[in-house]
């Protein structure tokens, strides 16, 4: 049975979903990112589409980690120029320490940057895996064969460290 | 018997209760299987590291759903306009950012925590508060404790919701905040959130700093003696919030009292280990020598602020110095002050005038 929305347009079942979900939400979304913060974001806004959706309450707990794994990748590009704008405005201030909080914490954006430049699905699939899914969870978010996870996962984390290590040897 | 596939050794990594036997008995018996198995196990932990943040499964992500349902259902009622954007992150933020900031800090400095055990000297008592600027890039690129080490969470808070001031302090053993006269324009009762003590243990492993050390092209210093391996824990909590909302949904008025942090190590001295922590690669050296400063008598806990946006001065609560934050724009205030190892901490979308005197009208403890 679909969630009906409400008169006002947002579903009834709203609070009860949210509650449960946001915690797991908020962590796929801080793996991807690497940041609390801008997970906290990408959770409203998974949440504000799940409130205006039709998506079978049964269904929520799956369709809410995916779209928290998806959005935040999505945001892995918006927030790279993003973080160019707060270095600029950053070193305004602070100029002496702006290179080296650079240098520090350039690994951390390496590794966000190899998992945008991931296939989708694969990345996906990782992020879940990762946060603690199970593989038949993995395989039920993903309409993946459970048999498929495996695979999916293990290619992603073999072009992930091959990512990593090519960017280390390089420098 | 053919090969199992690299997806079925993948599932060997981490579920191999999910591997059909003749697999498992497959595997266990050739060379060749347990070579990819290796480099199977090999890449799933090298991903794991990189994509290691501390969030778990998000079974410790519990602080904030309060707060994030409040902005979710303001976004909602407001036709998805606002709160739920990152384009208003300012006031949210702020009004989160004193007792969470403060513990924030406390761990990158002590990695953690309080004594109770009988090996452990207690070497650090939050007694005040002070300030320490940072800006918007420090704050980004503080560096992660888990790079030099593990930080083990041994106590959740379990933040939740519970009925009402006498449910709080039956969760807590903490007296509910009384106040006496609501600032104008908040009206009603409060909603309130207790959250129990939670406790973490940071253990120091020079060979992870090294290899942090490593990656941002620096060289570890030696550590001191007897550093690593060396641990050190924080405790903090319980605590209780009241939070008075606006039809809209934003926190109007949060009044939080909650057991100030303490740390405490298993051998090495405080200053030893809190210096050469500060020193570490990664961290900025002006953050790091205003930290080092604030914490020079070992009892006062910084309390990070955003450079620019907050504005801060010192204050009288019932003859305790508190610190009062205030946002450049006035829509946001805060006074955070210590009293007999309680952290109290009073904010909301009101003037500093306003939040002195719910401080200073509080019922007696």
């Amino acid at each position: 049975m679909r969630a009906r929305p409400a008169r006002d347009g947002v579903r009834p079942d709203l609070e009860d979903v949210f509650r449960a979900a946001y915690p797991r939400v908020v962590a796929v979304a801080t793996r991807v990112l690497g940041s609390r913060d801008e997970a906290e974001d990408v959770a409203q806004e998974v949440f504000l589409s799940f409130a205006r959706s039709s998506v079978p309450a049964g269904e929520a707990p799956g369709w809410l980690t995916v779209a928290a794994a998806h959005t935040s990748l999505n945001h892995l590009r918006s927030g790279r120029r993003r973080a160019t704008r707060e270095r600029a405005v950053g070193a305004d201030t602070v100029a002496p320490d702006v290179a080296d909080a650079i240098v520090a914490n350039d690994e951390r954006r390496r590794v966000r940057a190899a998992l945008a430049r991931l296939p989708r699905k694969q990345a996906v699939a990782l992020v879940l895996r990762h946060s603690g899914l199970s593989y038949a969870e993995v395989a039920t978010a993903l309409d993946l064969s459970p048999g498929s996870v495996g695979t999916t996962v293990r290619r992603a984390e073999s072009a992930l460290r091959k990512e990593l290590s090519r960017h280390a040897s390089s420098e | 018997m053919r090969h199992p596939s690299e997806g079925t050794l993948r599932r060997l990594v981490d579920d191999p209760a999910g591997v059909a036997d003749p697999d498992r008995e497959h595997v266990a018996r050739c060379p060749e299987c347990l070579t990819r198995l290796a480099a199977a196990q090999r890449d799933a932990a090298t991903v794991a590291a990189a994509l290691d943040t501390g969030a778990g499964d998000g079974a410790g992500v519990d602080t904030g759903v309060d707060a994030a349902w409040l902005r979710l259902s303001g976004a909602v009622t407001t036709g998805g306009r606002g709160a739920a954007t990152s384009r208003t992150p300012r006031r949210r933020k702020a009004l989160r950012s004193p007792v969470l900031a403060a513990v924030g800090v406390a761990a990158v400095l002590a990695g953690a925590g309080v004594a109770a055990a009988v090996d452990w000297l207690q070497i650090f008592r939050t007694e005040r508060v002070a300030p320490v600027a940072v800006s918007q890039a420090d704050v980004v690129e503080l560096p992660d404790l888990s790079a030099y080490g593990t930080l083990e969470v041994t106590a959740q808070p379990n933040v939740r919701a519970v009925a009402d001031a006498a449910a709080a302090e039956n969760a807590t053993g903490l007296d509910a905040p009384r106040v006496r006269a609501l600032p104008r324009g908040v009206t009603g009762d409060p909603r309130y959130v207790v959250g129990d003590r939670a406790s973490a243990v940071f253990t120091f492993s020079a060979d992870k700093a090294a290899r942090a050390a490593a990656a941002v092209g620096a060289t570890l210093p030696p550590p001191p003696p007897g550093l690593d391996g060396a641990r050190f824990r924080l405790d903090a909590g319980p605590g209780i919030a009241a939070l008075w909302s606006e039809s809209r949904g934003m926190p109007a008025l949060v009044v939080a009292r909650a057991g100030a942090p303490t740390a405490s190590s298993s051998g090495v001295a405080f200053d030893v280990a809190r210096e050469y922590l500060l020193s570490l690669p990664g961290l900025p050296p002006g953050v790091a020598s205003q930290l080092r400063r604030f914490s020079a008598d070992a009892s006062t806990l910084p309390l990070p602020v955003p450079a620019g946006l907050v504005r801060t001065s010192t204050a009288d609560v019932h003859g305790v110095p508190a610190t009062v934050l205030t946002s450049r724009d006035r829509a946001f205030a805060g006074v955070v002050w210590v009293d007999r190892g309680i952290v109290n901490a009073v904010a909301g979308s009101l003037s500093s005038d306003e939040v002195l005197a719910v401080a200073r009208g509080l019922g007696e403890r």
